[in-house]
């Protein structure tokens, strides 16, 4: 999945967690891939593949992030 | 903030954190304020008052935000302010290389309807990612002046400062952002029905107040329920159909076709150049997040830091020590009394400055401005934000901890980025063990002269275990499981010299005209003490602890006591109370150890405590002063058994 790039298709949180995601330019219908991972189960950091702004999010935020799956009939 | 004056003008920047705002405040106001590359350095207001094209303007920095909602409180101070008709024009500060993120923000301002400016800074930034940007149908779609800028070379200010004036006090957006038809039709629906009552309480744009509602601001549900609950009622209601149309939450109803109307614009004005974006910069940022990489990053940083400040230190405190010994030489020949006395504490209180704290402090200052201003501070903290998960720490707090290793009390206030209390709680206690700068410059004089490298490289280490520990211990027994780190990684830099100079001269300054007097005058205070056999007392009063516990001389019970004020202190006053700079001679090695260690350990000074009260109240700060002072006398003092058993 590293350096494959895929849109956000829901983000599953609410509230203030939701907000400082999304403030961070994390939104549905954005894609996104993740450059790295951080060792010792750190953050993954994550580029918005159209602006290219970075942000490093802890991975049990990030599995609020639902991505789309790829649609078969592909691009 | 004090009332403007007749004759003045008031303009405010607000923009996103890592934006630039505060290097744009800094390029008008001159040396006022501190300047940050880091996400959250901004927090606090900032004011200045300058003169521009013949106006007197009153500039205010606003905290960096990332929305105008009422969630976060910077946010809706930030926004309270830009309401509160004081402020006759507003620059909306943009980095344009981040548009399509911070145009958000913009469109949710100019519903503000403030007079109000764009500053698209970064543009060197923009250009050199391929971004096309065209100004004029930007300006066109947003109905304000967009004028370019490089805030950190200077280019463009005067421009944006002009057309600020131009539009201060009268000239608002020339365009209201329009949504598609659900969110305009709902809009018509309420701003038909809005009512006379809300309109007198609730000075504002009508339209703005609307959206607000529609977005569920509880900030204005209350301002509006106040006068006017049928409207209320009416405004939930059709955020409810909005929601339920789109199968959302409500909060995000009018979020989600705003995001919508933001990448349209973006498109009809960002055009991007492909393929020739990948150049060094990218190289260095792979290897720094890769894990070896950024392993290899994280220890070198380290390590060239200590190395820098040790060495180079070392070298030139040598070279300042030539000239005042042989003068001090002089001054301790003279014969008893009052008038040398006076001398004495007052040339001991400039050589330690000057021979001693700085050539230790600027090196490390200078590295730190580096390191904050390239962008490498929030890579470290992605590297090593797992290790500090398993310690309890919130992984956020790892930047405020490392900002610690310059002071503690800008450590202390960056923890307001921390949501959560408990975590904001924690970070505050481990704060002030990390070896802080100037506990550096003692650990560096007195292990590194006496106890070598090795040594100095294993406290600092220490250093940092008794951190975790201490976080370990607090968190462990707390079930509430932390949240994660978000964080914005800004693009790798390179440092600018001018505001790497800027910053280690603005916390140099700090040190030259607050703490260099103060140890003036505490050296004197000592010399006069000791004159007047006073003090023996006060090290009577502390020798329980100096000479039982620590098993140390009584005579460091005043140099301790004024770590208090200022850590360095205890370095330079150390030379004076023992009557000889040459410690090594009065002390074993054994007890240079123990009172570096207790130095490292006790109640951090002052400031640090200050800032504690301030952040987090009284209960906070005296907490931490007792746990400090419990943890460094019983670890110095088990070192201290330990080092005289041996």
């Amino acid at each position: 999945m590293e350096g494959e790039t895929a849109a956000i298709h829901a983000l599953h949180s609410d509230g203030a967690t939701r907000k400082r995601i999304q403030s961070l330019g994390l939104f549905e219908g954005r894609r996104i891939c993740v450059v790295a991972r951080a060792p010792f189960s750190g953050p993954l950091l994550v580029e918005d593949v159209a602006t290219g702004a970075r942000v490093m999010i802890a991975r049990d935020l990030a599995e609020n992030i639902e991505m789309e799956s790829r649609a078969p009939e592909g691009r | 903030m004090p009332r403007k004056a007749a004759d003045e003008i008031v303009i405010a920047l607000a923009g996103q954190p890592n934006c630039g705002k505060s290097t744009l405040f800094n390029a008008v106001a001159g040396f006022k304020v501190d300047v940050g590359n880091f996400a959250g350095t901004s927090v606090a207001f900032a004011e200045t008052r300058v003169t521009f094209h013949g106006r007197k303007i009153r500039l205010i920095d606003l905290p960096g935000t990332y929305s105008i909602s009422s969630h976060d409180l910077a946010e809706k101070v930030a926004r309270d302010f830009l309401l509160s008709g004081e402020v006759d024009a507003l620059i909306n500060v943009v980095d344009a290389s981040m548009l399509s993120r911070s145009l958000e923000f913009s469109v949710q301002l100019t519903e503000m309807r403030v007079p109000m400016v764009m500053c698209l800074n970064m543009m060197d930034e923009a250009q050199r990612k391929g971004m096309e940007i065209d100004t004029s149908r930007l300006e066109e779609l947003l109905g304000i002046p967009v004028r370019t800028a490089v805030a950190v070379v200077g280019t463009g200010i005067d421009e944006v400062f002009r057309q600020a004036i131009r539009v201060a006090g009268g000239v608002v957006p020339a365009v209201e952002p329009r949504y598609d038809n659900d969110i305009e039709q709902a809009l018509s629906r309420l701003l038909a029905v809005y009512p006379q009552a809300l309109k007198d309480a609730l000075p504002l744009s009508e339209r703005f107040v609307a959206l607000r509602l529609l977005e569920k601001d509880e900030d204005f549900e209350r301002k509006v329920g106040a006068s006017s609950p049928d409207f209320l009622a009416r405004a939930s209601e059709e955020r409810h159909r909005l929601a339920e149309r789109e199968g959302r939450a409500e909060t995000l109803a009018l979020g989600s076709h705003r995001h919508g109307l933001v990448l349209d614009l973006y498109e009809k004005v960002v055009r991007h150049r492909r393929g020739n974006v990948l150049g060094t910069r990218e190289k260095v940022d792979r290897f720094i997040i890769h894990p070896i990489g950024g392993a290899i990053t994280v220890v070198g940083s380290l390590l060239i830091t200590f190395f820098l400040a040790f060495f180079l230190g070392n070298a030139i405190a040598g070279l300042v020590d030539v000239p005042f010994g042989a003068l001090r030489a002089s001054i301790q020949a003279m014969p008893k009394g009052m008038g040398p006395a006076v001398l004495i504490g007052l040339f001991e209180g400039v050589v330690a400055g000057a021979g001693i704290v700085l050539p230790y402090l600027v090196p490390l200052l200078v590295l730190l401005a580096i390191f904050e201003d390239t962008g490498l501070l929030p890579r470290i903290a992605f590297m090593v934000d797992g290790i500090l998960h398993r310690v309890g720490l919130h992984g956020s707090s790892v930047v405020p901890l490392i900002l610690g290793f310059g002071c503690n009390v800008p450590s202390i206030m960056a923890t307001r980025t921390l949501e959560n209390p408990r975590d904001r709680f924690v970070t505050m206690m481990v704060a002030p063990f990390v070896t802080c700068s100037a506990r550096s410059v003692v650990i560096i004089a007195l292990a590194g002269k006496y106890l070598g490298v090795l040594a100095t490289v294993a406290l600092y280490l220490f250093g940092g275990l008794m951190s975790m520990a201490v976080s370990y211990s607090l968190t462990r027994s707390k079930k509430r499981k932390s949240l994660g780190v978000i964080m914005e990684v800004p693009p790798l830099r390179q440092p600018y010299p001018r505001i790497v100079v800027r910053k280690v001269w603005l916390r140099l300054r700090e040190f030259v005209l607050v703490a260099w007097p103060v140890l003036i005058v505490s050296s004197l205070a000592l010399s006069l003490l000791s004159y007047a056999g006073a003090d023996a007392t006060i090290n009577g009063l502390l020798s329980p602890l100096t000479t039982s516990v620590l098993q140390l001389p009584a005579a460091v019970g005043i140099p301790l006591f004024l770590g208090l004020f200022r850590k360095e202190l205890t370095l330079i006053m150390l030379g004076a109370a023992l009557g000889t700079d040459a410690i090594g001679n009065v002390l074993s090695n054994g007890q240079i150890l123990v009172l570096v260690v207790f130095t490292m350990l006790y109640v951090p000074c002052v400031a640090t405590l200050a800032a504690q009260w301030r952040e987090g109240g009284f209960k906070t700060a005296a907490a931490s002063a007792l746990l400090n002072l419990g943890v460094s006398i019983a670890v110095a003092g088990a070192v201290a058994r330990f080092v005289g058993a041996a």
